[in-house]
């Protein structure tokens, strides 16, 4: 007991103990405690059998932007069938899914969209780039408005690349992403995730977050009461 | 394109007049002819005369182009054009009127105005709200005349000759670009 008490206040050891969890360009962001050292302690047990059913239950978002969306729709019906891999309950919300499947080509338009999404995906989350799109920008790579590949823009696990891709290659994707999250820790995870920001929500008719024009509003109500 | 100015220079600058074209003349709007686009009739008309020719041409049963299939815009460098095609179920006919719109200044390019027709055609509203989006076309007393595909802080008009992207972070990746 005394032992666990000691660890509590000696954090620096700790942390330098557990340096090896933390990435070098976290280091200076990310202070380990007591609870960390626990969860890490457990994670060794718990971690493999939790891994082993989270990757057999790895569950996509419902979201394609163009032409490869069909072959992901094609992915889940029965001739592919990707529901012998636990995939096929395609959420229509990202705080039900684990997994996005970014079919089609963003453009610069969807990109705050599919931020947005990636932001309320619950940890852990995982992101698939499908398409040459996805990857590159593709054919439509030298375009005005299109994002020249999503891992400008959110983090990617596993780049699947073709045009479309086949729909077996997406199989083969979901089963390279399952082999990742089987070799997980979680406790590794968790002090890299990133922080999860609260959503931001902007009027797109001017273009300003909805917090300033509630304060403008305020402020022009308060400024009314005050001359009555 | 060249060899066949040479060949019949008469025929490209003074064309007959199309069945449109002698329609409009009659009810006192001048037009010019100009090449087909792929059979069917163009013809340049003034800035003034568009507004009577589109609601005559919509409304007369003789002619009945009561669909406005697209407005799009042309940039030609010294000028911008905008063009109407407009088509007729009755008829199974089609027309393609142009109104050519001269640029104030080349440094100035932002100055090209066309007064907005959405008001007696609300099938214009949308396409003179992309036409404004990507060519830079301002028509004037649009009910709401906003960019409708590209984001609200977009700078510049990304079809016009002489728009030029930054490069950021989300368009680098290509070191072969024509950007
Ligand atoms: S990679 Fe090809 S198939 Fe996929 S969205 Fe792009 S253009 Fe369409």
């Amino acid at each position: 007991m005394s032992e666990l008490l000691n660890n509590d206040l000696n954090s620096t050891d700790l942390a330098r103990e557990n340096a090896a969890l933390i990435s070098p360009e976290l280091a200076d962001t990310v202070t380990l405690t007591s609870i960390d050292k626990a969860i890490n302690m457990l994670s060794q047990i718990v971690s493999p059998i939790a891994n082993l059913a989270r990757s057999n239950s790895v569950w996509p978002l419902t979201f394609g932007t163009s032409c490869c969306a069909i072959e992901m729709m094609c992915v889940g019906m029965s001739a592919f069938d990707i529901s012998r891999f636990g995939s096929e309950v395609f959420r229509a919300t990202p705080r039900q899914a684990d997994l996005i499947i970014t079919a089609g080509t963003i453009t610069r338009k969807m990109a705050s969209a599919l931020i947005t999404l990636y932001e309320q995906l619950p940890e852990p989350k995982y992101v698939i780039a499908m398409g040459a799109c996805t990857i590159t920008g593709g054919m439509f790579n030298d375009s005005y408005s299109v994002v020249q590949g999503v891992d400008r823009i959110i983090p990617v696990d596993v780049y699947l690349p073709g045009c479309p891709p086949r729909p077996e290659a997406i199989l083969d994707a979901l089963l390279k992403l399952q082999q990742k999250i089987r070799t997980e820790n979680y406790a590794k995870r968790r002090v890299q995730a990133y922080q999860q920001r609260p959503v931001c929500y902007v009027d797109y008719d001017c273009g300003r977050p909805l917090e300033d024009l509630l304060a403008m509003a305020m402020e022009d109500t308060s400024l009314a009461l005050d001359q009555k | 394109m060249s060899q066949t100015d040479t060949n019949k220079p008469n025929e490209t600058k003074e064309m007959e007049l199309g069945k449109f074209g002698k329609f409009l003349k009659d009810n006192g709007i001048d037009s010019t002819r100009k090449d087909d686009s792929i059979n069917v009739e163009t013809i340049v008309i003034s800035v003034k005369d568009l507004e009577p020719a589109l609601r005559l041409l919509k409304t007369s049963s003789e002619t009945k182009l009561n669909m406005l299939l697209t407005i799009s815009g042309v940039d030609y460098t010294d000028r911008i054009d905008s063009i109407y095609h407009l088509w007729s179920y009755d008829h199974n006919d089609a027309l393609v009127i142009k109104v050519e719109l001269p640029k104030q200044s080349q440094a100035n390019t932002d100055t090209v105005n066309l007064t907005s027709i959405a008001n007696f055609w609300s099938a214009a509203n949308w396409h003179e709200r992309e036409t404004y989006d990507l060519v830079g076309i301002r028509y004037l007393r649009h009910p709401y005349l906003r960019r409708i595909l590209n984001p609200w802080d977009w700078e510049g008009h990304p079809l016009r000759r002489d728009y030029k992207q930054l490069v950021d972070a989300l368009n680098d990746k290509n070191p072969h670009s024509f950007r």
